[in-house]
């Protein structure tokens, strides 16, 4: 009398009763109802089976030879197994006492004797449904529940919870990593001795302090945290309250050892650095290379002054050598010599100031008297029967923020290019130099030259390094220029100007301006 | 023979060279005009100009060695002295080619310019004596009739009067009286001296 009947239900139905006449009654009305019945007609044998096979309903005789109703009932309720399970009483007692016991014990309901088939199929159903979604409720409960900690147990970051002391009500496996001890170590240890040298002299400053005592989110980066053995560690955190109804209950701190992150932004910083120190390099180079290539020019520019202030010496000792010596006109040529040192002076104070190196950094510039002494610069370096450069520049054109040198050294570039391409072409149109506002907040500066023009090929590979159009380039010239054109947050291109000849343009950021400016619109100029 | 004043024409664009070295030449006595640009120059040139030219080789608009090349198509005698740079030195081995009397490094010492420059206005007053007997040697061929002149070309080509006069059918007297009047015209005696003075001045006819 103790088989399973009806295999296939999802429901699970204990009938109970010393009764077969009840038990065949019962089951008869339950039966094709699609429950899996179990029977019982004694205590120890419905014990038995609710624990093995934890029925949802238990229909329960109360008055029962050796072990009645309500003991099964308490008995049932104790085993954690079947505690769940719902009781449905079945007696005879009618009474109000009978029916708060049972209730007391723990029972569901209770269905007097003699018992109509309908109210039993219909209790039995309802109840039978409760105990299903309840236990639905708790299987998923339980999934959640496990979820959460596989969540917190797989999370690389440490997790603290903390009461408002401070102390660690839980850690996840992380935390203890970190920490360098198991999670159950943690527990119960206060947060603010464990992780901070400082804890017993000032902890009203420590990190984490605000949100525990006034709730107040916070965090900080790279902060100095202890480990158990007292090693240090740099630290990020984020703390954010506990609060439950607005009532603060301690703090949630997430938190994780950032050493190798600071490793690796350390390491991007100093690849950073060694690019901007090649870069300056290269066009440290590059501008030796260019006072290589105009050296001519310069001895001859530094041999004018000389020459002047040889021949006024000479003039003026013949001057003394006289009975007497006309003293105004031999101050008028010592001015002469002075002015002419000067000039000496201020060309090799150019030279010097263009070979610096490393360049001197940005700064506010004017641009029109950065191109008036690239002009002169570049002039040097010009052949006879040239058409020349001639600058114009817009009035009240701002100043730029920028390296002066380097800005100097893409400009002479450009017009030493363009010099050379109008020499090409044998034309005598000089190089026309401008620069005006474009936009807002930037400052535009183009090399205009009629020379010989640009090749087919320039838009892919004019900017990059080792592609020349010259016999004796190196093709290093207009690649730097790009680089430190950029590094000035500007950009650089060209364009092919309709009645020939080649238009090179850079632009610059105006001193103060917001962002980058010279950036999006111009680039697509740019190749 | 000759009294015209030697003067140092000064080219040079650069003011301060220009001025000082202006201030030097005179200090040194001697009569100095400069100019600012090659074209300036150009624009000033004629062949009665005496001295010598320093001439900057690198300037801007006309060059040294342009202006060079200029005075040689209006064949002037003028020495150059060129004043170069550094770097100008392969200039410089061009400009000797196109007959420069010499160069002169920037910068230089003023003893190095002033003995290029005598040197060079000795050139000229001994290119200056030359040129002026060469062309007292022209005045006088000028003079001969067409005649005389025909008879001169067939003296100097060494034919004897006999084959002169067949040749000319005329006498041999008549030859005799022209070639007379030749070598009178001529200032000589001798056949000799006559074709050495004739040939002197043969590029300058021609």
């Amino acid at each position: 009398m103790t088989e399973a009947v009806c295999e296939n239900s999802e429901v699970t139905v204990l009938l109970v009763d010393d009764n077969p006449q009840n038990l065949k009654v019962l089951y008869e009305t339950l039966k094709d109802k699609g429950y899996r019945l179990l029977i019982a007609n004694e205590g120890e044998k419905a014990l038995d089976l609710a624990h093995r096979h934890q029925p949802e309903v238990i229909l329960l005789d109360i008055m029962m030879p050796e072990m009645d109703g309500y003991e099964v009932c308490q008995r049932l309720k104790a085993d954690p197994q079947t505690a769940d399970c719902a009781v449905v009483f079945l007696s005879a007692l009618d009474d109000l006492q009978a029916k708060v016991r049972g209730f007391n014990l723990g029972g569901a309901d209770y269905i007097s004797k003699p018992f109509q088939s309908q109210e039993v199929i219909a209790r039995v159903k309802t109840h039978a449904r409760v105990i299903r979604l309840e236990r639905e409720l708790q299987a998923r409960n339980r999934e959640l529940q496990g979820d959460q900690a596989r969540i917190l147990n797989s999370i690389s970051e440490g997790i603290y919870g903390l009461d408002e002391n401070g102390v660690i009500e839980f850690a996840n496996p992380a935390a203890g990593q970190i920490a360098g001890v198991p999670v159950d170590e943690l527990i119960g240890r206060n947060f603010f001795d464990t992780h901070f040298a400082t804890a017993s002299d000032t902890p009203a400053g420590l990190p984490v302090q605000m949100t525990c005592r006034q709730g107040q989110v916070e965090g900080q980066r790279d902060i100095r945290m202890l480990r158990m053995d007292g090693s240090g560690f740099p630290a990020e955190y984020r703390a954010t309250p506990k609060l439950d109804d607005d009532e603060l209950h301690g703090a949630v701190v997430v938190f994780r050892d950032i050493t190798a992150e600071l490793e690796s932004e350390r390491e991007l910083q100093e690849a950073r650095e060694l690019v901007q120190e090649q870069r300056d390099q290269i066009a440290h180079t590059s501008r030796l290379t260019t006072m290589g290539e105009m050296a001519a020019g310069f001895a001859h520019e530094v041999n004018q002054p000389l020459t002047a202030i040889t021949n006024y010496a000479r003039v003026a000792k013949r001057m003394m050598g006289k009975e007497s010596p006309d003293l105004s006109l031999l101050q008028e040529t010592l001015d002469k010599i002075e002015a002419q040192s000067h000039r000496a002076s201020e060309i090799i104070r150019r030279i010097r100031r263009f070979m610096k190196k490393p360049a001197t950094g940005k700064e506010v510039l004017s641009v029109p008297a950065l191109l008036e002494d690239t002009r002169q610069f570049a002039e040097v370096d010009m052949r006879n029967n040239e058409g020349g450069i001639e600058v114009t520049v817009d009035e009240n054109l701002p100043e730029v923020l920028a390296d002066p040198i380097q800005v100097q050294q893409v400009a002479l570039n450009l017009i030493r290019n363009a010099l050379e391409a109008t020499r090409s072409a044998d034309s005598w149109v000089p190089v026309e130099v401008t620069a005006r506002l474009a936009g807002n907040s930037c400052v535009r500066v183009e090399v205009r030259d009629h020379g010989v023009g640009l090749p087919e090929d320039a838009e892919e590979k004019l900017f990059h390094p080792f592609y020349t159009t010259k016999d004796e380039g190196m093709g290093i010239g207009l690649a730097t220029c790009r680089s430190l054109i950029q590094a000035q947050g500007g950009e650089i291109g060209f364009e092919r100007p309709d009645d020939g000849g080649a238009r090179f343009f850079f632009t610059l950021p105006v001193a103060g301006a917001e962002g980058e400016p010279c950036k999006a619109s111009k680039s697509a100029q740019e190749h | 023979m000759t009294d015209i004043q030697q003067t140092v024409y000064v080219v040079e664009d650069d003011e301060a060279v220009r001025d000082s070295l202006e201030l030097l030449l005179k200090s040194d006595g001697k009569p100095v005009k400069t100019y600012e640009s090659a074209n300036a120059f150009l624009k000033d040139y004629s062949d009665k100009m005496a001295g010598c030219i320093v001439l900057d080789i690198r300037m801007p608009g006309m060059d040294g060695m342009e202006l060079q090349k200029k005075l040689n198509e209006k064949h002037s005698i003028l020495p150059i002295i060129f004043v170069t740079g550094h770097g100008d030195v392969p200039m410089a081995v061009d400009a000797m080619k196109e007959g420069a009397v010499d160069f002169i490094q920037k910068p230089y010492r003023e003893e190095a310019l002033l003995e290029k420059i005598e040197a060079a206005l000795e050139q000229d007053l001994e290119q200056r004596k030359t040129l002026d007997e060469k062309q007292e040697i022209i005045r006088r061929i000028n003079s001969l009739t067409p005649r005389e002149h025909e008879i001169m070309d067939r003296m100097i080509a060494g034919q004897a009067n006999k084959v002169i006069a067949i040749e000319l059918e005329i006498s041999q007297r008549t030859v005799e009286i022209h070639r007379s009047r030749v070598m009178h015209k001529m200032g000589t005696h001798s056949l000799a001296h006559l074709v050495r003075m004739v040939l002197s001045v043969k590029d300058l006819i021609d």
